[in-house]
């Protein structure tokens, strides 16, 4: 493949990423925003497989099938498993209205494709427009996680945020050594485990949610 | 490039468009129906309601000025004149000074505007209240469809549509850039509100007050009521058009005569009832959501679209 068109390809999968993270935020559902955030990781594997293509690195091809199944398929599944076990109520309770969210990130967006036009040499030397992409999914997930009430939605956060950060180091330097990509997968599956042991247990012994720990005064 | 398209190709696609609007209504209609294993009215239906309303006497109620009797007929006249601006058969710019995408959005506003002042006028319950709703969706939906003409004219360097088509080519989707899959995704948002379907409006009910659009006709009746019905026809497969100008090429545009013609008509057809099926299928899937949740569902697309200008622009 030319580099034009490995290019545009990163590009227009900036593009559907930025459009799955904009439906995490708007998702009223929480098992929606838990689909949209597969789909998203999903994404991040075929540019992985189109950058492992392009390059010729075959770490970034294992990258990309450990992201599929992990990230894309187990991930999901497990929140999807918890959402069921804990019997909540599926709509995620935001701490603002979502449309000030969606003002919010907006704001967010531009702010990125402006922070990275100022890191111009840098931005050169990278595929296409993934820094600003990569820049604004990352804070986009922590504005999701800042914004959110309950522990899952903040999760979902959590993964898309780490989708972004996965993304722009990827662009960047054309695949990261090998065993820090796999460092990286197995946090995630750590936290996530932590987290889900952490929310049932709250849930089992106390009956309360992550917000409700705000009224513990020492 | 392609050539320019004269007068009479112009008008030819107007009529054609009003045409075939009820068939659309029809079609997605029959969809519905068949989603929901009921067998559903003959896809013509549409066309025997008009011809059926047309046939009718007037009756007004006593609270109306004389203002509101010429009400339908200059709804329909600027949506028929918008639906002049759509290119159809052939892309490229007419041969003569005709008017942009902004010109068809700003003549789709006024018809909405009068549409609003012909039920205020009124004074029925239901019609101040479709109206105020209306009018409080529409600066949520205008904007956002403006930006999404936006986003395809900064690559094109204009805002004429057939020229806009044009420039697309027939590439077909393998030609878009990052920029156009999200104002795509915007102007997939927008189109079941922007033709009055089902997230956002309920085009079946007449009595709830879920209604937006279809409270604003209440106090239309006969051959004026059918002028409204017939518009909101039309109204619907010009924005259908205007995406598909937008975002899909117009057919073999340069094709020699009749042929090339009858080509362009065939990928015209395809092309709305692709999205015909799109938006069945919403409809199908999705409940009305609560007027209050509508801002937010909007928003979606409104965050698609700016995300689309600011990778074009920066």
């Amino acid at each position: 493949m030319s580099a034009d068109t490995v290019q545009s390809i990163i590009d227009d999968l900036g593009a559907l990423l930025l459009f799955t993270m904009i439906l995490i935020i708007a998702a009223s559902q929480i098992s929606r925003a838990i689909y949209a955030v597969a789909a998203q990781s999903l994404l991040i594997a075929i540019a992985a497989g189109v950058l492992a293509k392009a390059t010729g690195n075959v770490d970034l091809w294992v990258i990309a099938g450990v992201t599929l199944a992990v990230k894309a398929i187990a991930l999901p599944w497990v929140l999807h498993w918890v959402v069921w076990r804990m019997n909540v109520r599926r709509e995620v309770e935001p701490m603002i209205p979502v449309a000030a969210t969606l003002a919010l990130a907006v704001a967010v967006v531009v702010m990125s494709f402006h922070l990275s036009g100022s890191l111009g040499p840098v931005r050169q030397t990278i595929t296409g427009n993934a820094l600003p992409v990569g820049i604004a999914l990352t804070l986009l997930g922590v504005l999701v996680m800042a914004t959110r009430k309950t522990a899952l939605t903040q999760m979902v956060g959590l993964f898309a945020s780490e989708n972004g950060i996965f993304f722009t180091a990827m662009a960047v330097t054309q695949g990261m050594p090998f065993i820090i990509e796999i460092g990286v997968t197995l946090d995630v599956i750590l936290a996530a485990l932590v987290m889900t042991i952490m929310v049932l247990k709250v849930r089992s012994t106390v009956d309360a949610d992550i917000a409700d720990l705000d009224r513990l005064k020492g | 490039m392609t050539g320019e398209r004269p007068l009479g190709l112009v008008l030819l696609e107007m009529i054609l468009l009003v045409l075939i609007g009820p068939l659309v209504t029809g079609v997605i209609q029959k969809l519905k129906a068949r989603l929901q294993c009921r067998a559903g009215a003959d896809i013509l239906q549409p066309y025997r309601d008009l011809a059926k309303l047309f046939r009718k006497g007037t009756v007004q109620a006593d609270t109306t000025s004389g203002f509101f009797r010429s009400i339908p007929v200059l709804v329909l006249a600027a949506t028929v004149a918008a639906g002049a601006l759509v290119p159809v058969l052939r892309a490229g710019p007419p041969a003569f000074p005709l008017g942009d995408a902004l010109m068809l959005l700003g003549l789709l506003a006024l018809a909405r505007f009068l549409t609003a002042v012909g039920a205020l006028d009124a004074g029925g319950a239901f019609g101040g209240m479709g109206a105020s709703r209306e009018m409080t969706i529409a600066p949520l939906v205008e904007p956002v469809l403006m930006m999404v003409v936006f986003s395809t004219a900064m690559a094109a360097g204009t805002t004429e549509l057939g020229a806009l088509a044009a420039h697309r080519g027939t590439s077909w989707i393998f030609a878009w850039r990052a920029a156009d899959f999200l104002a795509f995704a915007a102007l997939l948002v927008l189109l079941p509100a922007e033709t009055g379907r089902i997230p956002v409006d309920n085009p079946d009910t007449h009595l709830e007050l879920t209604m937006l659009h279809e409270g604003m006709l209440l106090e239309h009746s006969g051959p004026g009521l059918g002028c409204m019905v017939l518009a909101s026809h039309t109204r619907q497969i010009v924005t259908l058009g205007l995406g598909a100008a937008l975002f899909f090429p117009i057919g073999p545009t340069d094709g020699p005569g009749v042929m090339g013609l009858a080509v362009g008509a065939g990928a015209f057809a395809g092309k709305i009832l692709a999205l015909v099926i799109y938006l069945a299928l919403v409809e199908s899937s999705y409940a009305k959501l609560r007027l209050f949740r509508v801002p937010q569902y909007l928003g979606v697309g409104f965050v698609c679209a700016l995300t689309a200008l600011a990778l074009r622009i920066l």
